[in-house]
């Protein structure tokens, strides 16, 4: 006999509460753990996504909220706020490349798919587009559309099909290349085509920017600044910005789960100071026996640290199978929409799975200390006598 | 001169509840002899069960000493009093409390864990003493499957994981049927005629018969002390 296995016989003789005090904390670590996953990998993929938007500079409207930030990343729909001319402005600017986007919406088999209208040849030089399937477009205005790879994979578009955008029927001309980002889940239309689509004049959305030095970066803003009305933000700061929402949000999420831990912990005192009470005389014969009140705490405090152990261990799984389930029907929401379930596995790392063990065993461990404090305080007489 | 391995020395136990006062022993001087058997007899509520508490050093005397071979055990800490009580005494209940989650031989070997025994050689030792007293078959038996004489005898067993110089019992055969009651006192007369001490709490006169020493206990003080036969 030795003490882990006198532990491993205590906590299981009572299956039914054992399961459930388990599931209290198993439950609380899964929600912990899938709320922190999904932030982990949110983060990831807007790093990514800034990664592979390819400017060190964006041009906004000025007054963009943080909201608006996001969706330069994510692709969503944003205002038409910037006249055409301004990139024409900012791009005489020596030693600047500028690409406009017109991000707009459309509905395919009643699913929402981003439509950004595009500078054709400005554009593939800008992100260094390859073609998989078919052609690029022949001219700036042709009425026609070259789609992602992904929303060809998901709807089993080949060139020479047709899309209606905005009622208006357009050719699919050809399919990019797998960039591995938000560029392979949205369809693409000259500029021009786009702007008359959606009546938006002459406007834009936003104006992505690279430099030729990077240490002239300050310079560059104000040059843009003096050379039209606009906002600009460096990609760094908008990662920054972008990723501070992110991380607000993650944390109150978070804080959610960890009401949920809290309780689970109240859960794992209370079956404890239960086993206490029904083991009362058990108490006494251990002491009777020779097990010292050191022994009799450490007993109990080991029993409170396994529900912490197994939780842990169970929840971090359950957590990373909800994450992987359930983040197909998560992204639907338009925050989300970025997170795809294999990326999800991917924010899974190690650091996740040992910090989530640990805390939820140090939560069971600081539960089961009052409970394995009051065992250890009881006489051996008074143990031996209770009725 | 007999050599003394219990003594105590005006042992006074008071329990308070509220402002409630209840003396439980009155005074009590006490020798008993190394490899003696004794029987604590009396009415119920007159301090028998005290005084062995007492003397096993699971309870701490108001007033007085109780010494076990020289040593006033009242006066040590909680660790060196546990470590006595692993070390030198057996104790067995008349409820048996045994621990009902383990087998019978895992019993044994909790005692042993206690008593220091390494893990390696609990196994084969429990079943040596399961065997002693009767029970080898039982070794994997839960409490629950067991009858009471049996689970008595596990107790006893138990008692004996740590090679006790002392072992004391609380109405061992209180709970048990008369063939049980045969069963387990056989075993308690047979490990005293193997030289252990035996301080025994009864109301049984055939038990205090055969004792060699009978401490009489009347409203918590030495009614009557048995001479050594």
């Amino acid at each position: 006999m030795n003490i882990p296995k006198l532990v491993v016989k205590n906590i299981t003789r009572r299956k039914g509460r054992f399961v459930f005090t388990l599931l209290g904390i198993t439950i609380g670590i899964a929600s912990f753990v899938t709320l922190l996953s999904l932030g982990g990998g949110l983060k990831k993929e807007i790093k990514k996504q800034a990664a592979e938007l390819g400017a060190n500079l964006v041009v906004t409207p000025k007054g963009w909220c943080a909201y608006e930030q996001v969706s330069v990343l994510t692709g969503e729909q944003l205002p038409e706020a910037i006249p055409l001319n301004v990139v024409g402005k900012i791009a005489a600017i020596k030693g600047l490349t500028a690409v406009p986007y017109l991000t707009e919406r459309t509905a395919y088999r009643n699913n929402p798919i981003s439509v950004i209208g595009i500078l054709p040849e400005e554009m593939k030089r800008f992100k260094n587009w390859e073609m998989e399937r078919g052609k690029y477009f022949a001219t700036q205005d042709e009425k026609a559309l070259v789609i992602g790879s992904g929303i060809a994979g998901q709807f089993e578009l080949k060139p020479g099909d047709e899309l209606t955008v905005r009622g208006e029927r357009l050719p699919i001309r050809g399919i990019l290349k797998e960039t591995g980002g938000k560029d392979d889940i949205a369809l693409y239309i000259p500029l021009s085509v786009a702007q008359k689509l959606y009546e938006v004049g002459s406007n834009v959305s936003f104006i992505a920017i690279k430099v030729d030095d990077i240490a002239k970066i300050d310079s560059y803003i104000m040059q843009i600044q003096e050379a039209a009305n606009v906002a600009v933000v460096s990609d760094k700061q908008l990662l920054k910005s972008v990723l501070s929402i992110v991380g607000t949000v993650s944390m109150t999420l978070q804080l959610i789960a960890a009401v949920a831990i809290l309780a689970a912990a109240f859960g794992i005192i209370n079956t404890m100071m239960t086993a206490i009470s029904e083991r009362k005389r058990e108490i006494g014969i251990l002491q009777a026996i020779g097990a010292p009140r050191g022994t009799i705490f450490f007993i109990f405090f080991l029993e409170s640290g396994c529900y912490g152990l197994l939780g842990g261990v169970f929840g971090v799984v359950g957590g990373m199978l909800f994450s992987l389930f359930a983040s197909p029907y998560i992204s639907q929401n338009e925050f989300t929409s970025l997170i795809k379930g294999g990326d999800l596995a991917g924010a899974m790392d190690a650091r996740i799975i040992l910090g989530s063990i640990l805390f939820s065993v140090a939560v069971a461990l600081v539960s089961g200390l009052y409970p394995a404090w009051m065992a250890a305080r009881m006489t051996p007489v008074e143990a031996i006598s209770y009725e | 001169m007999n050599d003394v391995i219990i003594r105590t020395e005006n042992l006074i136990k008071t329990y308070s509840t509220g402002k409630v006062k209840t003396e439980a022993l009155r005074g009590v001087d006490l020798e008993i002899p190394r490899g003696s058997f004794s029987a604590i007899v009396g009415p119920s509520g007159h301090g028998k069960s005290t005084l062995m508490h007492l003397i096993g050093g699971l309870d701490r005397p108001t007033e007085g000493g109780v010494f076990i071979d020289g040593e006033d055990i009242s006066r040590l800490s909680n660790g060196r009093l546990a470590a006595l009580r692993a070390r030198k005494i057996g104790f067995v209940f008349q409820f048996f409390n045994l621990l009902q989650s383990l087998t019978a031989g895992e019993n044994v070997e909790t005692a042993m864990m206690f008593a220091g025994e390494p893990e390696k050689g609990q196994s084969d030792k429990a079943r040596e003493l399961l065997a002693l007293v009767g029970l080898s078959e039982k070794l994997k038996s839960k409490p629950s499957e067991l009858s009471g004489g049996q689970q008595q005898r596990v107790a006893i067993a138990r008692a004996l994981a740590n090679d006790p110089e002392i072992l004391m019992m609380d109405e061992p055969t209180g709970n048990l049927d008369s063939a049980s009651e045969a069963e387990v006192l056989d075993t308690i007369f047979r490990l005293h005629r193997e030289g252990k001490t035996v301080v025994i709490v009864t109301h049984n006169d055939e038990i205090a018969k055969r004792a060699e020493m009978v401490i009489k206990i009347k409203d918590g003080k030495l009614a009557d002390r048995g001479s050594l036969t």
